[in-house]
């Protein structure tokens, strides 16, 4: 910035335009800052209003009014009652379990094969590369989800796995595995091919050069594969919806999408509470990576 | 994909061997990575892709416990007489056209001003900031939403009728029970929830620009206009064209948003081929899934011509 404002006075010579352009720059910053802060605003006051429902009297929470005339006292009592007494407020303690059960199977799986394949299709003489790589993309542009809908019931119901949660897995990583592949493909062709030839004059296997030499230089992708997994499975609800007929069996984010009714025993700062406890652990979970995400997203994790 | 292939260290030894030797050795130390990605991928995304296919050949029904007639494509011709289907290519058509632009220019305009910030930190917390919506499990940002544009606790309202006093509660607008202005609220939810992550694409594309390109420029005394028209769209052109592609085929197979925000209401402008299919298959009648897998298909091939034509379109011009 400075270098360039140097050579623009040397070539012009004109210090009264220089003065001109200092403080055109200036402005330049604060409207740069003031549209970016609207734009934060504009992605954390919804949730904001969230946080604060759930926080309110059950007589607050369903007026018109923003602030409340009174928070719910204990401050927390919303979260307790959730958490204290999940009979009352419907199947919360199932739903949870089958959330976090199917959630770890598809980013473990997931991610496992995402890592192998990449690998396969940039590091290795792997015959077919191009029919594979464009099988992949291809599906990326159709629209699996609507219209196999049908086909990934009758193979679920042929397996026996309608109402069984765990199954679930299955179409979750089927339906992310091309865009996590490509994630590590991009990530992968960061590692230069010597790198993984030296290995091999050394005499290490193909596994033992992923291990060794590889995985700690693509760890930052991987990041970003689980993260894309875990909000995917945490976050999925047609199918969910569809191949899970008894409610217990469904996840957590189908209960708190379809228990929104604002009455009983869920009134609206009750389901707020509800909500903020669903969204935490992918919120969390981002919290903790997002340093190694960033990184990931940068290495090449968007090329794909 | 060739380049990734470097010569074999031990060549010599190796060009003894017959080519289908090597191709075999190849297939046999490559595919053990492979079988993972082709299990789940083979299993459940070819296999329900081809079986929905046969399904939409077949009269089968759900709960008629009879076996299924193959009929051939009669399932496709109903579809195409239905006005429903139709409409609902015009809807999800709707919906799209308003979606898309916002769903570029607002995260690539946010990414333009993220990459000019020069404290990183700060950068960094812009960035965590818009990434947020996208760590949110879909049916929740949905629920969030129902609630914004909700006539009586919803905020928008409140604000609208009781503070700025531009409505009162009968004329205040009813951003998910009007028909045309529902394609905007959801359209507007959408933006939100995908900003942060279409940010970080084009804040990829924009750190592939050379530095010294906009110094240059700079130089030469070319204000930021200029050189956004003449230097940073060109460069952000091939994200814009792949994100116009990839969000065209994602907008018209949205289904669960408008399955929460608006159910099964045939006059809804949510209504589109995809709630027509689920429709079909998991709700009405004997649950015709022969005829959904149909009325699926016919969605996709819709949307794949389309794909096609963009594709075409938007190579020539490069």
């Amino acid at each position: 910035m400075i270098a360039s404002h140097v050579t623009t006075q040397m070539t012009t010579g004109k210090p009264a335009e220089t003065h001109h352009r200092k403080r055109r720059i200036k402005w330049g910053t604060v409207a740069r800052h003031a549209v970016l802060i609207l734009l934060c605003l504009w992605v954390l006051l919804p949730l904001a209003w969230v946080v604060l429902l759930s926080f309110k009297s059950k007589y607050d929470g369903a007026r018109r009014y923003i602030w409340p005339e009174n928070f719910i006292d204990p401050i927390f009592a919303n979260y307790q009652y959730i958490l204290s007494q999940p009979r009352a407020v419907g199947p919360v303690g199932a739903v949870t379990t089958n959330s976090i059960t199917v959630t770890l199977l598809t980013v473990f799986f997931g991610t496992i094969a995402a890592v192998l394949g990449g690998y396969a299709l940039v590091h290795l003489r792997t015959p077919g590369k191009v029919i594979l790589t464009s099988f992949l993309v291809a599906s990326m542009f159709f629209p699996t989800q609507v219209t196999a809908l049908t086909g990934i019931f009758q193979i679920q119901q042929r397996l026996g796995f309608i109402n069984t949660t765990w199954a679930l897995m299955f179409p979750y990583v089927a339906l992310q595995i091309a865009i996590c592949v490509f994630i590590m493909r991009g990530v992968f062709q960061t590692v230069p091919q010597d790198l993984v030839d030296s290995a091999k004059v050394d005499g290490a296997s193909s596994l033992r050069t992923l291990a060794g030499i590889i995985f700690p230089l693509v760890k930052n992708g991987i990041v970003v594969v689980v993260i894309v997994l875990f909000v995917f499975a945490w976050g999925e609800y047609l199918l969910a919806l569809t191949l899970m007929n008894d409610a217990s069996k469904r996840t957590l984010a189908v209960f708190v999408a379809n228990s929104t009714g604002g009455v009983g025993a869920l009134d609206w700062p009750r389901t707020a509470a509800l909500y903020i406890l669903a969204i935490l652990p992918a919120l969390v979970t981002f919290a903790i990576a997002q340093r190694w995400y960033m990184k990931g997203l940068q290495e090449g994790a968007l090329k794909g | 994909m060739a380049q990734a292939l470097s010569p074999e260290p031990h060549s010599s030894a190796r060009q003894s061997r017959p080519g289908w030797w090597r191709t075999a050795r190849d297939f046999i130390t490559s595919y053990p990575y492979l079988i993972p990605v082709l299990f789940f991928f083979v299993g459940w995304q070819l296999l329900p892709i081809v079986q929905s296919l046969r399904l939409s050949f077949t009269d089968d029904r759900f709960l008629d416990n009879q076996a299924p007639n193959w009929i051939g494509l009669d399932n496709y011709r109903t579809a195409i007489q239905q006005g429903l289907f139709w409409q609902g290519i015009k809807r999800a058509l709707i919906f799209t056209a308003i979606f898309i632009p916002g769903m570029i220019f607002i995260p690539m305009i946010a990414a333009i001003l993220v990459d000019r910030v020069t404290n990183n930190k700060v950068a960094t917390v812009y960035r965590i900031i818009l990434l947020i919506p996208s760590m949110i499990p879909a049916p929740l940002i949905f629920v969030l939403w129902v609630w914004m544009y909700d006539n009586y606790i919803g905020p928008i309202n409140y604000f609208l009728v009781d503070r700025l006093g531009w409505f009162d509660l009968a004329n205040a607008p009813l951003w998910l029970e009007n028909n045309i202005l529902i394609y905007f609220s959801i359209a507007f939810m959408e933006w939100w929830w995908g900003l942060g992550y279409h940010t970080m694409f084009f804040l990829a594309g924009l750190a592939s620009i050379p530095r010294d390109l906009p110094d240059a420029a700079r130089v030469d005394g070319a204000g930021e206009w200029r050189m956004f028209w003449g230097i940073t769209i060109w460069r952000l052109l091939p994200i814009i064209l792949v994100l116009t592609v990839v969000r065209f085929g994602s907008a018209m197979a949205v289904i669960t948003e408008y399955i929460i925000m608006q159910g099964f209401d045939r006059n809804s402008s949510t209504y589109t081929w995809t709630m027509y299919m689920y429709d079909e298959a998991f709700r009405t009648g004997q649950q015709f899934r022969g005829y959904a897998a149909a009325i699926g298909w016919l969605g996709a091939l819709f949307m794949l011509v389309v794909v096609a034509f963009l594709f075409y379109i938007f190579r020539s011009r490069d």
